[in-house]
């Protein structure tokens, strides 16, 4: 059944997308990740608009994570505070983001810059899982126990404006996590990502926040962060597709669900590097459109799109 | 211009010889003058359609009617209203291919079909079909800025690649049918990513060369429904439609953990 999404301006099958939010959602829910990077260009392979699926895939995020958030809040998995400080660095990110989105998308680079962002973040994390899992699993082999330790001081602890983190029991400058949420937001902006898969690590290696937070307060960070890139997307450039927005949904709450499950039978190594494998084919998929001869060099676009 | 030159020489003739200015008269309509764009929608056809009358003058000076050896030919040209257009050429700039130059086209239609009894040259000159803007190849395209014929050559082909891959632009010579001479018919094809807006559809009626006669319908296609609501709120008024976007969000996420807690627990 092909259903015309209105923004998007395509017909596509109600069931491919619903499908597709699925197979996202359930991988999202097994692996505990977002989604976001694998949603973008998945609707991008089957037609919709770049700029349409950056500013959609936002749109959804927003519903996904506030159901997550809520999750977390109710077992005290947040750090308010620190959410907060990461939030207004997120606004701010957002804005510069969505700048940059509209004026690319008015001289025709828009595309481009999606897919490098995609190639090089997709690239450099993939690439850095597959090590370390790969790393984890000879080390299990070996029967070598991981050093545990307290963390050295690093050039983190030296910067100013230090603040009092009661729920992480952190002292630490905001300036730390107030850019930690400028770049997450971003990347929000220009690649419909929540930014979880950048933002969990910093809090963890480069905050040295307790794990039971990091989680939530990542949740509650990207909730705040594609709503304010939503908003911003519809004022500038009319870009989410509400309609595509939702039947995307119901595929990945249905499918995380059923991924959650699948999640729990698998060890925490192989899903990693499952995991890996996957961020790894997405990213060689656009690395190699971007340098394949195209078999149309000419491209049209409606004039004015800036309004 | 032609057309108007035809049809003051026939009135002319009409007032001094005090008979009907016309030798053939031709009645055209469409299958329907809307095409609404719901949430169903994936692409449609049109029919176009209409009557040939023909009242020839004969030999002795009386009116009677002709059937034999008379050869009809019918052109319909569709195209929607005309819009300034982007056309970009990718560049290898490294190992990168990306986009470099571009040019505006000014005003060119962003749906254009035409459809035909016989190959358009067979029916009709050159310089005819050029006035008319019948066949793709005779669109009248300029460019923003001045252009070398070479490069002007290679984005006007780009485009028109462009525009006939997304079914916006095509051309079927040959597959309107006439019905005894009088009849005729055409089916047109509209992609899903049609245009919204007011479109012509001109149907030119042409004996031996000559352009007889040319009538205008108007078409117009836009959203209906909801996806009409959606996508004049996200244009009209783009805040606010933010802000809903993001409320629905808000509550379609909520509502799926709270359903899907239910379920589990």
């Amino acid at each position: 059944m092909q259903t015309y999404l209105p923004i998007a301006e395509v017909s596509i099958n109600i069931f491919l997308l619903l499908l597709m939010g699925g197979g996202v959602g359930f991988l999202s829910g097994m692996f505990g990740v977002g989604g976001g990077f694998l949603m973008t260009p998945v609707l991008m392979f089957v037609g919709v608009p770049p700029a349409v699926s950056v500013a959609t895939v936002a749109n959804q995020i927003t519903a996904a994570s506030v159901s997550g958030a809520l999750a977390h809040a109710r077992r005290g998995g947040i750090d308010y505070k620190m959410g907060g400080v990461m939030i207004i660095g997120g606004l701010v990110g957002s804005y510069f983001g969505s700048m940059i989105f509209t004026i690319l998308r008015s001289t025709g680079q828009v595309d481009l810059m999606i897919s490098l962002a995609y190639v090089l973040f997709l690239g450099g994390i993939g690439g850095l899982m597959f090590v370390e899992s790969v790393r984890s699993i000879l080390r299990n082999r070996r029967g070598d126990k991981p050093k545990v330790g307290r963390r050295h001081r690093t050039w983190v602890d030296a910067l100013p404006f230090k603040m009092k983190f009661k729920t992480s029991k952190l002292y630490v400058s905001a300036l730390m996590p107030i850019s930690i949420g400028a770049l997450v937001g971003v990347l929000t902006a220009v690649m419909g990502v929540g930014g979880g898969f950048i933002m969990v690590p910093a809090m963890i290696y480069l905050l040295n926040m307790p794990i039971k937070v990091v989680i939530g307060t990542s949740l509650f960070q990207i909730t705040f962060v594609t709503a304010s890139v939503t908003f911003l997307h519809s004022v500038n450039t009319q870009t989410v597709d509400v309609m595509l927005a939702l039947i995307l949904l119901i595929g990945a709450v249905i499918g995380a669900q059923l991924g959650a499950k699948v999640g729990l039978k698998l060890k925490g190594e192989q899903l990693r590097i499952l995991l890996a494998i996957l961020v790894l084919t997405v990213c060689s998929k656009m690395a190699l459109d971007l340098v394949v001869t195209p078999d149309e060099l000419y491209s049209v676009t409606p004039a004015g799109l800036i309004h | 211009m032609r057309r108007a030159t035809f049809i003051i020489i026939y009135f002319l003739a009409g007032l001094l010889y005090g008979q009907p200015a016309l030798a053939e008269r031709m009645v055209t309509d469409l299958s329907r003058h809307i095409i609404e764009i719901t949430s169903e929608f994936s692409g449609t056809q049109l029919l176009i359609f209409g009557a040939i009358e023909r009242d020839v003058l004969m030999d002795d000076g009386a009116r009677g009617i002709v059937i034999e050896g008379m050869d009809y030919d019918v052109i319909v040209v569709v195209q929607s209203s005309r819009h300034d257009m982007v056309v970009r050429r990718k560049e290898q700039i490294g190992p990168i291919w990306a986009n470099r130059d571009s040019v505006t086209l000014k005003n060119v239609p962003g749906y254009y079909a035409v459809t035909s009894t016989r190959p358009l040259n067979q029916i009709l000159g050159k310089q005819d079909l050029k006035i008319l803007e019948a066949g793709i190849e005779n669109l009248a395209i300029d460019f923003a800025k001045p252009m070398s014929p070479t490069e002007g050559k290679a984005y006007r082909d780009g485009f028109i690649r462009n525009m006939k891959a997304k079914n916006l632009y095509n051309q079927q010579e040959g597959t309107v049918s006439v019905l005894d001479d009088i009849l005729f018919r055409a089916i047109l094809e509209f992609p899903a990513n049609m245009p919204v807006g007011e479109y012509k559809v001109d149907v030119h009626l042409i004996r031996n060369g000559e352009l007889l006669l040319s009538e205008q319908s108007p078409l117009e296609v836009g959203k209906a429904g909801l996806e009409r609501i959606i996508y004049n709120f996200a244009h009209i008024y783009p805040a606010s439609y933010g802000i809903m976007a993001i409320i629905v969000a808000l509550f379609a996420g909520w509502l799926g953990g709270f359903l899907s807690r239910k379920m589990s627990g």
